[in-house]
């Protein structure tokens, strides 16, 4: 046991059952990790009246049971599986600064890649999962334009704007790696879509959560992973987000650090863009393109390599159906109406503009695709 | 002294023959009920007894056994009461033997000696092989159906026996009630806009293809569905004889006689699965699905339904009559039926549109896994209905009104008779190469749609069939891309919850 570094310890702390953040830092206040642990076993943090009375009445049985459940861990063991898995498990002292300097700082981090990736400027990119595909394109968008330009995009690895902005991050000739922050354990891949972007992620960058392996995706655990990645961003960029979105959380952390929070416009009548628009008319700067955003970083925006548009030109009609299309998800119904034709002539437009790559179907739904992919 | 008359009872929507055999002889007083008879048949001693003795027509003090014939057939209501009452007055010299000899019985009753209609009269009297059968004035409209036999409608008992001793004539038949007209079914040309869902109607219409409407509540698929009885065309005297036969056996009001609007039926979430699909008692009553024979079932919220009551539909869906058994046997009953079914796309009840929703995922996914895939595979036609914008709506014109659709849907309908005998719903993957060749740029578009993996082996043939409908109402001999884009285009993913195999 004398050959175990002290993150093993933390470790193995922090895989007991009810052992929160809030409460880990009681535990190792003022004690080492190998203490802390030696204590647990041999009764004497069970006898620690201030501990006991910093966990209220629950205190006793608490640390009982995780005094039972240290006896019976094979600590070398848990060791060794983060070792396998590359994942580093660090206290606060060696954190990275912007979370050392947080005031809401973390206990202990479980992290796959290492703190060298969170040197440069960092951007986080968030919004809703249930997003339009125009949230996605500029998600996207943003994501590869910032990775181009030496910006780290932080996100959380959720559905919808977070992973696109991700992909986005990945795609091209990225300078800046990758940084995202989790709610579940790094060995619980959520959601399951995203399986391969988490890979890569923590293979090109930095994967960072507070949770223990095998911590499943708890919704608590969400708001906490949201002040993370308000804390590691210099900025915080909101693609799209529904009025009681998830990532107005992300925001509000954001206005407690004084981060600048930009917002993305969207259409009056798309409820993803809803929180989003209010952002903007509450003072959140409008981000109509990644300068805005570079701008804010103190960033000169470099030379825009043009966008190659190679997709074949719509005939008349196609481009007739793609103007009644318009940016905001429509119904084969709308497009019918706008247009004139009848069903038939539009449905077969539509199919070829699909072909063409103009047009994505999503359930029974049509969206524009602007130029890049 | 014995005496015999005719009467019938009702399996499912059949109606069986019954002989009413009564015995009366001395011993002490006794009134025995023989022959299956269930609560309500057994019953008829008291209801025979006071409706005799009201009349003034007498009781015998003495051992009464009624054997109701064939012993094995159960015997189910209150339609025997009538004969058993004639076949007592025989057996007690009140009326003369060979009177009754012509005539069936069918009536409930009345304590004070009135007959009563009952329900499932007209496959009753046909069941009878009498050409006279005396019935309650109410069942005269059903009973007159049948055309070879002649309905003698009588309102009491003391009226029947008068006649019957030859002291008075048949009462007149009475004058037909004012017939409550069915309500007028609602015309198309009330629904603005909403092309895809109105075409969609068109085609469920002509084709016979069953239909998922799926969108937001307000969006109008009740005000659509409701519509769709007014495509089809009008019951053919056999069906409509049909169909009239089973609501008569599930004890629907038929004050206008025989049936020829196409019917629509529309049971609440709440259904029990035998109310869906038939039985219950020994009388086995007709299900929804029976009901909705030659016209329209309609399912709105299709996610809320148990899903016992859904599985029920496979069979009548496949086969298009529905098999029921209880202790006492079976039945098949008809069950055919274009399904209309309505969804929300998620439960908050927002949009379908990407975006629009609020639900948390798991909410969403449970609420997609209580439709069966089997079930929805089901649906030909899979359409986004739409509260339609304010902007949209001004600029569309004013739609085709029923009468023009409908128009257009006979047609189509023959056409698809004349050249496989039947509707499209019903044509084999088989069939389709001859009756629905594909054009090269149709082929491509069926390719790509499986390639991309929105349509399954079986989705293609669907689509197949659905286009052919489109060129059958458009009065095509080939079925043309904008047929086959439209198909496609008729068959979303309405869920997004992926391909279903
Ligand atoms: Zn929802």
């Amino acid at each position: 046991m004398t050959a175990l570094p002290p993150a093993a310890h933390l470790a193995a702390l922090m895989s007991l059952d009810g052992m929160w953040p809030r409460r880990a830092r009681l535990v190792l206040a003022r004690r080492s990790p190998e203490a802390a642990w030696e204590a647990l076993l041999d009764g004497a943090l069970a006898r620690s009246v201030p501990l006991l009375r910093a966990l209220r009445g629950r205190g006793p049985e608490l640390v009982q049971g995780w005094a039972e459940q240290a006896r019976a861990l094979d600590v070398p063991r848990l060791w060794q599986r983060h070792l396998q898995l590359g994942i580093g498990v660090t206290e606060p002292r060696a954190h990275p600064a912007a979370l050392r300097e947080d005031p809401a700082p973390p206990t202990v981090l479980f992290h796959r890649g290492g703190f060298d990736h969170l040197d440069g400027a960092r951007v986080a990119i968030v919004g809703t999962r249930k997003c339009t595909r125009y949230g996605r394109d500029v998600a996207f968008d943003l994501g590869a334009q910032l990775a181009e330009a030496g910006v780290g995009v932080v996100s959380g690895l959720a559905l919808g704007i977070d992973a696109e902005a991700h992909r986005g991050a990945l795609a091209g000739t990225p300078t800046a790696p990758p940084i995202a922050v989790v709610g579940s354990g790094l060995d619980v891949v959520y959601p399951r879509a995203n399986d391969v972007l988490w890979q890569q992620v923590a293979e090109r960058g930095l994967l960072l959560s507070e949770a223990p392996l095998g911590a499943a995706p708890e919704g608590w655990r969400f708001p906490a992973r949201n002040r993370l990645i308000a804390a590691l961003a210099d900025v915080v960029v909101v693609v799209e987000s529904h009025v009681r979105g998830g990532s107005m959380s992300t925001v509000d952390e954001a206005l407690r650090r004084d981060r600048p929070v930009l917002a993305v416009p969207g259409s009056v009548r798309s409820d993803a863009s809803a929180g989003t628009n209010a952002l903007l008319a509450q003072g959140a700067g409008p981000v109509t393109g990644v300068d805005d955003v570079l701008a804010v970083l103190g960033c000169t925006p470099g030379p825009r390599r043009p966008v190659a548009d190679d997709r074949l030109a719509p005939d008349e009609m196609g481009a007739t159906v793609l103007d009644a299309v318009g940016w905001q998800p429509s119904t084969l119904d709308q497009v019918v109406l706008r247009t004139a034709f009848d069903v038939g002539a539009v449905a077969l437009a539509v199919e070829r503009l699909i072909e063409a790559g103009w047009l994505v179907r999503t359930g029974g739904w049509l969206e524009r695709v602007p130029a890049h992919r | 002294m014995l005496a015999i008359t005719a009467s019938a009872t009702i399996a499912g929507v059949d109606g069986r023959p019954v002989s009413v055999e009564v015995h009366v002889a001395g011993g002490l007083p006794a009134f025995t009920v023989v022959g299956l008879p269930d609560t309500s048949c057994r019953e008829a001693r008291d209801r025979v007894r006071a409706a005799l003795l009201s009349s003034e027509l007498g009781w015998p003090e003495e051992k009464v056994t009624v054997n109701l014939a064939p012993s094995g057939l159960p015997k189910v209501g209150s339609g025997l009461d009538l004969a058993i009452a004639v076949a007592l007055m025989v057996a007690l010299d009140r009326v003369p033997r060979d009177s009754v000899t012509n005539l069936g019985f069918l009536a409930e009753l009345g304590l004070d000696g009135a007959l009563r209609p009952v329900r499932g009269a007209l496959p009753m009297v046909a069941a009878m092989d009498r050409p006279e059968v005396v019935v309650a004035p109410g069942n005269h409209a059903e009973a007159q159906l049948v055309e070879r036999v002649q309905s003698r409608p009588v309102s009491s008992l003391r009226q029947l026996a008068e006649v019957l001793r030859g002291e008075a004539a048949w009462p007149p038949v009475p004058p037909p009630r004012p017939v409550a007209t069915p309500p007028p079914v609602p015309d198309l040309a009330d629904v603005r806009g909403q092309p895809v869902a109105r075409q969609a109607l068109e085609v469920a219409a002509a084709g016979g293809h069953h239909l998922l409407m799926v969108g937001p509540p307000g969006a109008g698929k009740t005000m659509l569905a409701k519509r769709l009885p007014g495509l089809l065309p009008p019951l053919d005297p056999g069906d409509a004889l049909t169909v009239t036969r089973v609501w008569s056996a599930a004890g629907l009001a038929l004050a206008g006689g025989l049936i020829r609007v196409p019917p629509f039926r529309a049971p609440h979430h709440q259904i029990s699965s035998v109310a869906m699909i038939g039985g219950g008692s020994a009388a086995m009553c007709p299900g929804e699905v029976s009901l909705a024979n030659g016209g329209v079932l309609f399912l709105d919220e299709l996610g809320e339904f148990p899903p016992a009551a859904l599985e029920a539909l496979r069979q009548p869906l496949e086969e298009g009559t529905v098999r029921v058994s209880r202790v006492h046997g079976s039945q098949t009953y008809p069950a055919r039926f274009v399904l209309v079914a309505a969804m929300n796309p998620c439960p908050c009840g927002e949009s379908g549109a990407p975006g629009g929703c609020r639900c948390s995922d798991s909410a969403r996914a449970r609420y997609h896994r209580r439709l069966s895939a089997p079930l929805l595979d089901r649906f030909d036609l899979r359409v986004v209905v739409e509260r339609p914008g304010a902007a949209d709506l001004l600029s569309a014109p004013v739609g085709e009104g029923s009468a023009a659709v409908a128009q257009r849907v006979a047609g189509a309908r023959s056409r698809a008779r004349a050249r496989s005998g039947g509707l499209n719903v019903d044509l084999r993957p088989e069939e389709l190469n001859r009756v629905a060749p594909l054009t090269p740029g149709s082929r491509f578009l069926l390719e790509r749609a499986v390639t991309d993996g929105r349509l399954s082996g079986r989705g293609l043939h669907r689509v197949r069939t659905v286009a052919r409908t489109m060129a059958d109402l458009d009065g095509a001999q080939a079925v043309s891309d904008e047929h086959l884009a439209a198909a496609l285009a008729h068959r979303v993913d309405p869920l997004g919850i992926g391909v279903r195999p």
